[in-house]
């Protein structure tokens, strides 16, 4: 068996019902899962808890080695193959998302093993803990052939086809012939009455999901390349998307560590603004409209306690995010700690949320979508917020816990956040005083940042005002339609930040230098992605096509793709799997497909 | 009954309610939107939800109105602070018990179990709508009370 905590990021599978996902390990061990929402405890939480924190294991209990892994055909059902002395057998993990009108539970896992050849041993094992404080179980009881576990609001039900008894933090074996698979259901009720669902019904939920999966992923438009990767891409955010209110999730993970060992871990289980605007214009390009459009009301709904500031981040129901605090006795991710939960960038000032969002209302405007009235006033109450907060120095895109800097990527999307208000204004016909203020602003930004963000003597645009540090984030001048897209100043910032933030192939750390944490990081993978995009849209489209397929083969059978990866072994870094990358891939497969 | 002064302070004192909630969410008190939240059970379209949901909560306001009339008239009391108190009581009630039954019946309100085929708009309130900001149960109780205390000021006991 693979020691769990050795066990790569890269290697887990995600599934989720668009309420919580979980993490399955190559092992088939449920490490990670949280309920009843992304951001409630783990019930399952050995990925970064260490053996105390629970798990949720079925595989083979001979030795076995896994041949195959991937995903069912434009579906979110996980398969892993698993050899065992000329044998086989597979386990097919999935979560059902639509439970609404019928009887079923709020959560409910599938996972169905099934053999080929001779008589395979498997081994259940069902570990839950329950609150960050790793408590087993206050109740265990059998229902109907089902094994009940709760604690406070939690209960869980497993039941299983096979005739055996299933029992709570003891391994079972079981026997799976090939006319005979197993099924073992996990129900999960949050402050409700638990529905105990038998494994056919669950199979046939299940293999229901798919076939809805499936035609959902039949209507997105992909263009003439690189399909799989944006199906997968898009499938993902979905799986990332907290259905009831629409709030699209970072990462499903908290404090999975930006170097091996390190204690840059970080709490990404919420929803960012910025991650929402690139996914409505991910959505947007594969013509997920709806989906879109779902984006950004959430954005929006989110956003009105606040405004006309816009909060960096939010909870899955738009409250504040808790403090960050790092949990005791938590070993983390291969001794990577702290563990924390709740995340310190809460209060943060940053400039370049607001840019994301207006650009991403203008990619609506320009589809002909009706802004309402409401979405109107907000998008005005920001613009005017950025004509009074444009000059402060700010945390950045990177949320940088030293001291503020006048950043040149915020900056520039303060800029980019005037322009697209000034193109909504113009499309709707809009006249007031305040377009003049608006673009007396966009005037002065780019002056100023012409003058004070671009550094001659290296020939790109910096990090920050009066800094020789660069910024990959920078990449993402090409859209903006700050310049044109030939400007030597745009040509020769894309080369010097491969020259100074390469870190082999197509991977690029995000920054370089002190920020004021502890540690290093790995290469940050949305830049890689940003970096394609940028070379595609400055007539470098061979190098930018190759480099693309490079990245592909890093997201290996599975698709997924974390926030960093170590330069040298390849290996994903920090919380998995990543909204940010996948809309990135998105936006970068977007841009070679036209 | 009062029925005359149920006619009049009725719609005098829904209007104010509407005004204290909208005045609350202008204030970023709030993300409670009852227009909204009541038109988009007749529209999709948030501007026309906004204009048939303020005439739906007049005529639920109007309703409402009814039992403190009865209560008034039953107890032989009616004060600002008896309505005040019937409104906190009302508040309550609305916030623990209809409002989080309300994604069970809106077409437009996801539940917290709508899955990714869901074409909803509205994200449940939850208990005490508090999905809509911490302070959403305060605003709503504070802006009943001004309602029955309208009603309380104004209503005889006949």
């Amino acid at each position: 068996m693979i020691s769990n905590r050795r066990i790569p990021i890269g290697d887990y599978g995600l599934i989720g019902d668009t309420r919580t996902a979980a993490l399955v390990a190559i092992d088939g061990s449920i490490d990670w899962m949280c309920l009843p929402r992304f951001d409630s405890p783990p019930v399952f939480g050995r990925l970064v808890g260490g053996e105390e924190a629970g798990r949720f294991v079925v595989g083979p209990d001979e030795p076995a080695t896994v041949v195959a892994r991937g995903y069912r055909q434009d579906t979110a059902t996980l398969e892993t193959t698993w050899t065992v002395d000329g044998a086989s057998i597979t386990l097919a993990d999935s979560m059902v998302g639509e439970v609404t009108e019928s009887m079923l539970p709020d959560s409910m896992l599938v996972r169905r093993i099934t053999g080929q050849g001779r008589p395979i041993r498997i081994r259940v094992e069902i570990s839950p803990r329950f609150g960050y404080d790793r408590r087993p179980a206050r109740r265990v009881r059998r229902q109907n052939g089902s094994l009940i576990i709760d604690h406070g609001g939690i209960a869980l039900a497993f039941t299983s086809d096979a005739a055996v008894q299933l029992t709570p933090d003891r391994p079972t074996i079981l026997e799976v012939t090939p006319d005979r698979p197993v099924t073992v259901v996990m129900s999960a009720a949050h402050r409700g009455p638990l529905l105990l669902v038998p494994p056919s019904v669950a199979v046939e939920k299940a293999e229901r999901d798919e076939i809805r999966w499936q035609r959902w992923a039949d209507t997105l438009i992909t263009g003439p390349h690189h399909r799989q990767a944006m199906v997968r891409s898009l499938i993902t955010l979905q799986l990332l998307t907290y259905s009831p209110s629409g709030a699209p999730v970072a990462a499903p993970t908290t404090s999975l560590p930006e170097t091996v060992g390190g204690s840059r871990n970080w709490d990404y289980r919420y929803a960012w603004p910025r991650d929402a605007s690139l996914g409505i214009s991910a959505l947007l390009a594969a013509g997920k409209d709806r989906e879109a459009l779902g984006f950004l009301a959430w954005l929006l709904h989110a956003s009105r306690l606040d405004r006309p500031r816009l909060p960096a981040i939010f909870t899955l129901h738009g409250r504040p995010v808790p403090h960050e605090r790092a949990l005791k006795g938590w070993p983390g991710y291969a001794d990577s700690t702290p563990v924390r939960v709740g995340n310190g960038a809460r209060t943060q000032h940053q400039l370049d949320g607001y840019g994301w969002v207006l650009e991403a209302a203008w990619q609506l405007t320009r589809r002909s979508h009706h802004l309402d009235s409401e979405t109107w006033r907000t998008i005005r109450a920001f613009a005017d917020h950025i004509t009074r907060t444009w000059m402060e120095p700010d945390a950045g895109i990177w949320e940088r816990r030293d001291a503020p800097r006048h950043h040149v990527h915020s900056k520039l999307m303060a800029w980019l956040a005037l322009d697209r208000a000034i193109r909504i204004a113009e499309k709707r016909g809009w006249s007031s005083r305040q377009l003049t203020v608006w673009r007396g602003s966009r005037k002065l930004l780019r002056e100023e940042i012409s003058v004070r963000g671009f550094d001659p003597d290296i020939g790109s645009y910096t990090a920050a005002y009066g800094s020789d540090d660069l910024d990959a984030a920078v990449l993402l001048l090409t859209w903006t339609g700050f310049e044109p897209r030939d400007s030597p100043r745009i040509v020769s910032s894309i080369e010097a930040i491969r020259n100074r933030l390469g870190a082999g192939g197509p991977l690029l750390y995000r920054y370089r230098g002190q920020d004021g944490l502890l540690g290093n990081e790995g290469a940050f993978l949305p830049c890689s992605f940003w970096l394609v995009q940028a070379l595609a849209q400055t007539d470098q489209r061979a190098q930018a096509e190759t480099l693309f397929e490079e990245l592909l083969e890093y997201g290996g059978q599975l698709g997924l793709y974390g926030e960093e990866m170590d330069p040298n072994t390849h290996q994903y870094l920090g919380n998995f799997p990543q909204a940010l990358t996948h809309s990135a891939l998105l936006q970068a497969a977007t841009t070679l497909n036209h | 009954m009062d029925w005359s002064g149920w006619a009049t302070f009725g719609v005098v004192a829904t209007v104010i309610l509407t005004a204290v909630l909208v005045a609350a969410q202008l204030a970023g008190l709030t993300r409670l939107d009852i227009p909204m939240m009541l038109g988009t059970l007749l529209t999709g379209d948030p501007d026309r939800a906004r204009f048939f949901g303020f005439f739906l909560h007049l005529v639920m306001g109007q309703f409402f109105a009814l039992f403190y009339a009865a209560g008034f008239a039953e107890l032989g009391v009616a004060s600002w602070w008896l309505g005040a108190g019937f409104g906190v009581a009302h508040a309550a009630v609305a916030g623990a018990v209809l409002v989080p039954l309300l994604p069970t019946i809106h077409p437009r309100m996801a539940t917290e179990r709508a899955g990714p085929t869901s074409k909803t708009i509205l994200e449940p309130p939850g208990l005490l709508a508090l999905n809509y900001g911490w302070s959403t149960p305060l605003v709503t109780l504070a802006a009943h009370a001004v309602y029955g205390a309208i009603l309380g000021l104004f209503l005889q006991v006949r």
